[in-house]
């Protein structure tokens, strides 16, 4: 008798423990997806703001057509890119092209001083912030899962939640991983 | 010495669950002391001074949030109103997985910021006029980390839980210690046991009192070092508590209703006390400047 209601607490404490792994998986699964669609809205943002950037700098300094190029076709790439690799690269791209163009709004005091420009600029450095924020959240969550994949117990029920490692968001240049810096 | 935001963060943890433990071996040595002076059962009580202080506490932990903002006369602002301010907070809650909160602003020359709400959804990040002319972009990002953090970490529930504590407490060595005034003793109880228990109902109410300044302490603790799991910087909220420190002015509001909610503390003195809320800004520093991995500045 007794033998026979241990061994059900046994059993219903077994199932329960197996339910709260899997769910946990899929849960830091799904926070994954969650956190790459973040930085996809981010990226989202700051691709929005550049035909106004651009304008504005070109209403200062219109001969600086190799910058403009440089930041429209990189914001192109950045459109058309799919998968956390490409994303990635894209994002280092443009990140690059636009501190190119800010280095070229430098030499333009009259445009520095310009209200809109230090509205669009305020809103460009706030959003490369969201975009580097994003991109620290999305990192510890893929940490977070790959980690699970790998220790013991969670790992031996990765296959039966259909969870595998997850990409690192990681921007080719070390030098774009920190947002460039403009000065208030 | 390099501390890590990750050791800090379980440091104070463990320290919450242990002060919140010792609230409630004090309700229960209380108990035992109005059980032994009255020689009857005192867990009688119980339920009753748990409704009492439950009805005090859980209605303002429930509307916190309109209820802070009411006291303060705090003014909720959307992102044309402060574009800086609100993109600063909106960063933050990318980098801390949050919902973004309302984010108010308090008519005060003082430097200062604090957060409420329930629960993450509900929740209100103010910052004072002062705070907003004394601090650069990294230090508010800092504050405004700090802030999130006392959200993420669900500091208006366990403050509500340490207060709800510290007022059965009160309520119950009052109950206590009428009912012993009242009540016809027999002879036969021990007076040892008697004395232990009056003491016992004396001080239980003031252990309260610092066992909730400890909690508010190590709750602001942590939330520095939640910050800097938020923004991996620990050079804007550190440099951020300078200005505090450096500054004079204080938050015209001293009600002790809302002091603990304030980034500085605007009622605890310059000397340390057991009944402060917050940890010396001096030793915050000091902590931050140990995250950025550089010696404590020397004085």
């Amino acid at each position: 008798m007794w033998i026979w209601i241990i061994l059900a607490i046994v059993v219903v404490l077994l199932v329960i423990f197996v339910i709260a792994t899997y769910n946990k998986l899929v849960r830091s699964n799904v926070a994954v997806d969650e956190a790459f669609a973040q930085i996809e809205v981010q990226l989202k943002r700051r691709s929005d703001l550049i035909p106004n950037l651009v304008n504005t700098v070109k209403g200062y300094a219109a001969h600086e057509s190799g910058t403009f190029e440089k930041v429209t076709e990189a914001r192109a790439v950045g459109e058309k890119a799919n998968g956390v690799a490409e994303v990635a690269a894209a994002d280092g791209m443009l990140t690059q092209a636009l501190r190119g163009l800010l280095a070229v709004a430098e030499a333009y005091p009259d445009l520095k001083a310009s209200a809109n420009f230090l509205s669009l600029q305020e809103e460009l450095s706030a959003t490369e912030n969201k975009i580097a924020f994003a991109r620290q959240y999305y990192n510890d969550a893929v940490r977070t899962i790959n980690t699970l994949i790998v220790s013991i117990p969670t790992n031996l029920f990765a296959g039966m939640a259909k969870v595998t490692k997850r990409e690192f968001y990681e921007v080719p240049n070390e030098a774009d991983r920190n947002a460039p810096t403009v000065t208030f | 010495m390099a501390v890590s935001f990750k050791a800090e963060q379980s440091s104070n943890r463990r320290k919450t669950w242990f002060l919140l433990g010792a609230m409630f071996i004090a309700v229960v040595a209380l108990v035992w002391a109005a059980g032994t002076l009255l020689n009857f059962n005192a867990y009688l009580l119980v339920p009753i001074a748990v409704g009492i202080s439950l009805i005090g506490v859980w209605t303002s932990y429930w509307k916190s949030d309109s209820l802070v903002l009411a006291m303060t006369q705090a003014r909720v602002i959307s992102h044309e109103d402060a574009p800086q301010l609100y993109n600063l907070v909106e960063e933050v809650c990318i980098a801390a997985g949050l919902p973004m909160p309302k984010v108010a602003i308090v008519q005060d020359p003082a430097p200062n910021a604090f957060a409420t709400g329930r629960d993450p959804d509900h929740a209100v990040i103010a910052f004072t006029t002062g705070i907003l002319e004394k601090m650069d972009r990294e230090q508010l990002q800092g504050v405004a980390a700090h802030e999130m953090a006392h959200v993420g970490n669900r500091d208006t529930l366990v403050m509500a839980v340490a207060a709800t504590t510290a007022g059965l407490l009160a309520i119950l060595a009052d109950m206590g210690a009428r009912m012993a005034f009242f009540s016809r003793r027999d002879n036969d109880s021990n007076p040892i046991a008697v004395v232990v228990s009056l003491v016992i109902i004396i001080l239980a109410p003031i252990a309260a009192l610092l066992l909730r300044a400890a909690i508010s302490r190590k709750r602001e603790a942590l939330a520095d070092a939640t910050a800097v799991q938020f923004t991996r910087n620990p050079t804007g909220l550190r440099r951020a508590l300078e200005t505090l420190a450096a500054d004079n002015t204080v938050v015209q509001q001293k009600s002790t209703a809302v002091a603990h909610v304030w980034i500085e503390s605007p009622l605890d003195g310059k000397s340390k006390s057991m009944f402060d809320t917050h940890p010396p800004l001096a030793d915050r520093i000091a902590l931050l400047r140990q995250m950025e991995g550089a010696p404590p500045a020397a004085e």
